[in-house]
């Protein structure tokens, strides 16, 4: 399910407005929150919990507890791969 | 009160002190291009809207011809635009009216002083700053709000008209203006402005 | 030093349309803040302080109402003399124009109807607007470039706003609770505010403006600095220009949204400013957030403070708690007022403060 990973660096871009970036500019495993990975913050891990809720129909309680889930691209594929699993 | 330096930039290019730096003719997204051509890491650009984006370009080219006070400290900021955070409103309103929710990291960009917000992030300054709304350039404020600036003791102003009304007509006039000797005008300072955008 | 006074110009919010109404309903302790059923995207019944009454154009009409309560008060000589100068203050103003231009009908109707002599001067400072605007407004005197300033706060209540802030998770379910322990979000609210600042007295009761100042977190554009570092440079800078120590002030009329990190951020603040012993509050549980209007109705709220000496219960703060103790307001206090602090926060990372004093006349 590699297919996923892109499909999901596709959805990251257009949900979080990045229109700078192409899939090819995130890694799968680089961290997407703080200074040394996306920049990402508190407002994007909102953003996330829309994508996950529009896109795979998982709902995510509570936004503090998600941080490790929205770690990477692939810690993000790991958990939608488990949730519908 | 002088004015130190300026810049500006839109879809025609990057202009420091009325030098055309960057060309930026025909490129898609010259607010990228000219990212990528000022060779700067800083991944937070990339979430930006176009108004800061605009804002922290000017600044960047700035910053290579002057030498910002550390943490801002008697540097007044004075920033204004006609549409204010027009372009980021409308999107914001298409992802609650058409996408099916509205879109967080949307909203927090509807705001024109987020502009400001995002430079004193990126150069850490803690000084004063205030973003007004004017129907068109106003030098003439631009002067009167630099000199109350300087009658409460900080000695350089950081101004910019950096405006956004639609795709492909964005623009950014940034100048910095101290509190030495001379008489800066409004007419003077129109002047400048005009000879970016009536290029 | 060309000194600056300080007094009422018009209020208009839920609470009422004169100074009146609002003593009367700020002293019995009423909020404007009412349930307003499916106001949320998906059909949430947020807390809002909305006006009764107004049409579809709202944020006009409530413009207009508060141009006629102007006129009421102060009279249309002041409004339109070449010596005074008018500052309006909004974070969204009319957004059903915002595809034209929503900032353009606050300043037509502004030459319109108060026949002033020069074009309004517009800020657009996230919450912190109406603070800058009455700092600016207190320069323009003191640097005599004009005699009078009247100050104008207005933003209304849109589902654009609504949304947004539902959409940071910040809308509270119940009326905003601001510095208490169990707060949990914002009240949205909406008003007109209006100030009138001089450098002449114009009654009995005379408050001097004394300085202000604003500073930038340099942290985050909407979460608020940890260690409150902007609130505290500006408060500390408005000290030092107006030459007054934290034990000079009686009062604090803080920002107080509701939400957990702002008031987190401004008691660390206070703490910073040895200033966690001054009575403070918020006036939020009264007329909910009303963003670039909140700096300037507060302004006028606190003027009734100082007029009648009494301070107003903190709305909403059942049981104070935040990160830092500070003297949160629970019941209204009747005591001398003398200096009050005002203080703003906002988005985009903004901070403003200034002092007032009242004289003896």
């Amino acid at each position: 399910m590699s297919n996923l990973r892109e499909e999901l660096k596709a959805q990251i871009i257009e949900q979080l407005n990045l229109e700078d970036l192409t899939p090819s500019d995130i890694v799968n495993d680089g961290p997407l929150f703080g200074d040394e990975g996306l920049g990402l913050d508190s407002i994007d891990a909102l953003e996330f919990i829309v994508l996950l809720d529009t896109h795979y129909g998982i709902k995510v309680p509570d936004p503090n507890a998600a941080r490790e889930i929205f770690h990477s691209v692939e810690s993000l594929a790991s958990y939608i791969e488990k949730t519908k699993a | 009160m002088k004015l130190v330096a300026h810049s500006f930039i839109n879809a025609s290019g990057l202009y420091v002190n009325g030098t055309r730096q960057i060309d930026l003719t025909g490129e898609e997204n010259f607010l990228k291009k000219a990212y990528s051509e000022l060779n700067i890491d800083y991944s937070k650009f990339h979430k930006m809207d176009n108004l800061s984006k605009l804002a922290f370009l000017a600044t960047e080219l700035m910053n290579e011809v002057v030498s910002f006070p550390a943490e801002g400290e008697g540097m007044q900021l004075i920033f204004a635009n006609q549409s204010s955070s027009k372009q980021t409103d409308m999107r914001f309103i298409d992802s609650y009216a058409n996408q099916g929710s509205p879109s967080p990291s949307l909203f927090v960009y509807t705001l024109p002083n987020i502009v400001t917000g995002e430079l004193c992030i990126r150069h850490k300054w803690y000084g004063e700053n205030t973003f007004f709304i004017q129907p068109a350039f106003q030098s003439a404020q631009f002067i009167e709000q630099a000199e109350l600036a300087f009658s409460k003791g900080n000695t350089q102003c950081l101004c910019a008209w950096v405006d956004a009304k639609w795709q492909g007509n964005e623009e950014c006039f940034l100048f910095l203006i101290d509190h030495s000797e001379g008489l800066l005008k409004p007419t003077e300072l129109l002047e400048i402005y005009k000879s970016y955008t009536h290029e | 030093m060309i000194p600056v006074y300080v007094t009422y110009g018009a209020l208009i919010s839920p609470l009422g349309e004169t100074k009146e109404m609002h003593v009367l309903a700020l002293k019995a302790n009423q909020s404007g803040i009412r349930k307003v059923e499916k106001s949320g995207f998906n059909g949430e019944d947020w807390y809002l302080a909305k006006i009764e009454g107004l049409s579809e154009n709202r944020f006009d009409q409530l413009f207009q109402k508060g141009c006629a309560a102007l006129i009421q008060s102060l009279g249309k000589d002041i409004l339109s003399s070449p010596s005074t100068r008018v500052i309006l203050s909004s974070t969204k103003a009319n957004l059903s124009d915002v595809e034209t231009d929503a900032f353009e009908s606050m300043r037509r109707l502004t030459i319109e109807l108060l026949a002033v002599a020069h074009e309004p001067i517009v800020i657009s400072n996230a919450c912190v607007s109406g603070v800058l605007a009455i700092n600016t407004a207190a320069d323009l005197i003191r640097t005599e470039k004009c005699d009078d300033v009247i100050v104008i706060g207005v933003d209304a209540v849109f589902d654009f706003v609504v949304y947004g802030f539902q959409s940071l998770f910040a809308m509270s379910d119940e009326p905003c609770r601001p510095f208490d322990k169990h707060r949990k979000g914002i009240s949205l609210g909406e008003g007109f505010g209006s100030v009138w600042l001089s450098r002449k007295q114009h009654n009995d009761f005379c408050v001097r403006y004394l300085a202000g100042s604003s500073s930038n977190d340099a942290n985050h554009i909407s979460g608020p600095s940890r260690t409150g570092e902007g609130l505290y440079r500006a408060v500390k800078r408005t000290l030092l220009r107006a030459e007054r120590q934290p034990t000079a002030i009686d009062f604090i009329s803080a920002h107080g949204t509701g939400t957990l990190y702002n008031d987190d951020m401004e008691s660390v603040a206070f703490n910073r400013l040895q200033m966690q012993h001054i009575p403070v509050n918020s006036f939020k549980g009264y007329f909910g957030h009303t963003l670039g209007a909140a700096g300037v109705i507060e302004t006028y709220t606190s003027l009734l403070s100082m007029e009648y000496n009494l301070l107003f219960k903190n709305e909403g703060a059942l049981e104070p708690g935040t990160a830092e103790t500070i003297n949160v307001l629970t019941q209204n206090q009747q005591q001398e007022v003398t200096c009050v602090l005002k203080t703003a926060s906002g988005f985009g990372g903004g901070n403003a403060a200034f002092l007032m004093e009242k004289l003896d006349v």
